[in-house]
């Protein structure tokens, strides 16, 4: 067995309810383990206790019960953070830095310094596309942008464990994609990424395994050609094929008693023409 | 970054954060309010042109010492309060905590930053402060020449050194250093108390309260004791407030040092250790309540 990058043993938290005996259980009896190298979409609704549970693998909020562990160490040590980004849900950054500036001033907290810090705050704003921005303040940056430079504050240490809050929220397709392929970039360079969202179909396009969250449970986890695939079933898809071939094909399958189930004509996504239609044809700064 | 590294304090990183506060607070331009210190001098200048010299000096330190007081006290107040409800609010702190830095270097780079602020928005106005006053010197001493040309040669130093020691006087250094002192507690104060608010107005209310309290508090304790006697329960009620609420009126040796008294150093030492004590005391109660907060 590998490596768990993180590790969640009978996590429970609870939040107590002001002025009354009653608390809110936020996350109930969690078990979760993200190997390394995978990526791991944590889902479920709002309200599922998605990010009280990412909080409590950044230390953010002590457990209740159990805990949580990174790479083997305690979650509430400063020092397991070394190995950790994280993108926090629809971030706010300091307004008042420029892109290069961000970059420097999380770099230097996670101990960068000189020469190595402004390789790698170039490295970043070209890997997120804000090499052209990388002098403008934060405060005039778009809500993709944002993101963007929050991924790369994310990166700035190299982490081996990237953990991502709804990580395309809020942002337009092109956006979302751009985030999904440095998602797949972060995978095959060998890096664990833990990302928790609603949006089922980003998911399950960059996830290798998933854990779907519902009132603090987790109700289902396992690999996502697991939970998905019909065992029983074959998919097969024609090129220029005319009635005649599908005929021959139809009468083939049934004489060796086959059902067919469906035949249909396979569509393209809606977020594919988009993206086809809006395609950049420039550099987006001027 | 090696273990050790993130195990203990850094000193990096603390000033890491509290270089970005003072870039945040100038960018912010809050430094306006050195503008506005300029104006109130520049202002009473022309109020007390029309004085005798020795009036005219003591009413200069005494504008300019009670604005820059009040100024830097409000700075410190206004600057530190916004700090972590906003970084609360906007999701900031989640990217720094969650980068291997400790809570108390977040906020002591936090509360550094605003130190750094005030002792240069303080070193500015003393600046300007010793520039008006050298220029009225200046202004005051051809003027005296002028009228004293028949006069005695030895009138006439006479006078000239009436004018100078009513003008720059040394003890204005540690009645600087005294408002400074104020303002960092003040500061402090309010990290402390923004670590258990939920809004920056509750944040400049309490303290602006507490601000009331430690400069009335001397006042009413004696007021209380002719009242009501020494008993001992009295005492120990009046010595947890004073304990809680630090007496702010020692910090008012600046109002000695324009009445043309010497601050002795023992005075100035114990009124620094006296701030410098609950400065600290404050920072260390807000890293206790910092350190166990869900955030």
């Amino acid at each position: 067995m590998s490596e768990a990058a993180v590790a969640v043993t009978g996590l429970t938290k609870t939040f107590p309810i002001p002025f009354q005996r009653r608390s809110i259980v936020a996350v109930r009896d969690l078990n979760l383990r993200v190997d390394a190298g995978q990526v791991y979409g944590l889902l479920g609704p709002n309200g599922s206790g998605k990010s009280t549970t990412l909080k409590v693998i950044l230390g953010l909020v002590p457990p209740t019960r159990g805990k949580a562990e990174i790479f083997g160490r305690d979650s509430s040590s400063v020092v397991s953070r070394e190995a950790v980004g994280f993108l926090p849900e629809s971030p706010y950054f300091y307004k008042y830095l420029t892109a290069a500036e961000t970059l420097r001033f999380y770099g230097k907290l996670c101990g960068v310094h000189g020469a190595r810090l402004s390789a790698r705050v170039d490295e970043l704003l070209q890997l997120v596309g804000l090499t052209e921005a990388r002098d403008r303040r934060l405060r005039g940056f778009s809500k993709g942008m944002l993101q963007r430079i929050g991924l790369a504050q994310a990166l700035v240490h190299d982490p081996q464990l990237v953990i991502l809050d709804e990580p395309t929220a809020g942002v337009d397709p092109a956006g979302a994609r751009e985030i999904r392929n440095l998602i797949v970039a972060l995978k095959n360079r060998g890096k664990t990424v833990l990302l928790s969202s609603h949006l089922l179909g980003q998911v399950q396009e960059v996830c290798d395994r998933v854990g779907i969250l519902a009132n603090g449970v987790l109700v289902r986890e396992g690999a996502m050609t697991e939970l998905l695939g019909l065992q029983n079933q074959t998919e097969m898809i024609f090129e220029n094929a005319t009635p005649q071939v599908l005929a021959e094909i139809a009468a083939v399958a049934a004489r060796a008693g086959v059902r067919l189930v469906d035949q249909r004509t396979p569509q393209s996504t809606l977020e594919q023409l988009f993206l086809e239609a809006t395609e950049r044809t420039g550099d987006r700064f001027e | 970054m090696s273990e050790r590294a993130s195990h203990s304090f850094s000193f990096g990183r603390v000033t890491t954060l509290a270089s970005n506060t003072l870039t945040e607070l100038t960018r912010l331009k809050v430094f306006y309010v050195l503008l506005l210190f300029a104006l109130v001098l520049i202002g009473s200048s022309a109020v007390i042109a029309r004085l005798s010299f020795q009036q005219e000096f003591q009413v200069l330190k005494d504008i300019s010492l009670g604005a820059m007081s009040i100024f830097t006290s409000l700075l410190a107040i206004v600057a530190t309060a916004r700090m972590l409800p906003q970084d609360l609010e906007d999701r900031t702190i989640y990217t720094i905590l969650a980068k291997p830095v400790h809570r108390s270097e977040y906020l002591l780079g936090r509360l550094g930053g605003v130190l750094l602020l005030l002792a240069i928005s303080t070193l500015v106005m003393s600046l300007l402060f010793c520039v008006v006053l050298y220029t009225r010197e200046h202004s005051a001493l051809s003027e005296a020449a002028r009228q004293m040309s028949a006069q005695p040669a030895d009138q006439q130093q006479e006078t000239f050194q009436a004018i100078r020691a009513a003008s720059f006087n040394p003890d204005l250094v540690p009645g600087i250093a005294v408002i400074y002192i104020k303002a960092a507690l003040l500061a402090s104060l309010t990290l402390f108390i923004s670590t258990f608010a939920t809004t920056n107005i509750f944040t400049i209310a309490v303290t602006v309260s507490v601000y009331f309290i430690g400069h009335l508090q001397g006042t009413a304790r004696e007021f209380w004791l002719q009242e009501h006697g020494g008993s001992w329960l009295s005492r120990a009620f009046l010595a947890t407030v004073a304990l809680i609420f630090p007496d702010l009126q020692l910090f008012n040796l600046a109002d000695d040092v324009v009445a043309g008294a010497t601050i002795p150093l023992a005075v100035f030492l114990k009124t620094a250790v006296f701030g410098g004590f609950y400065t600290l005391l404050y920072l260390l109660l807000a890293i206790a309540i910092f350190s166990g907060k869900e955030l």
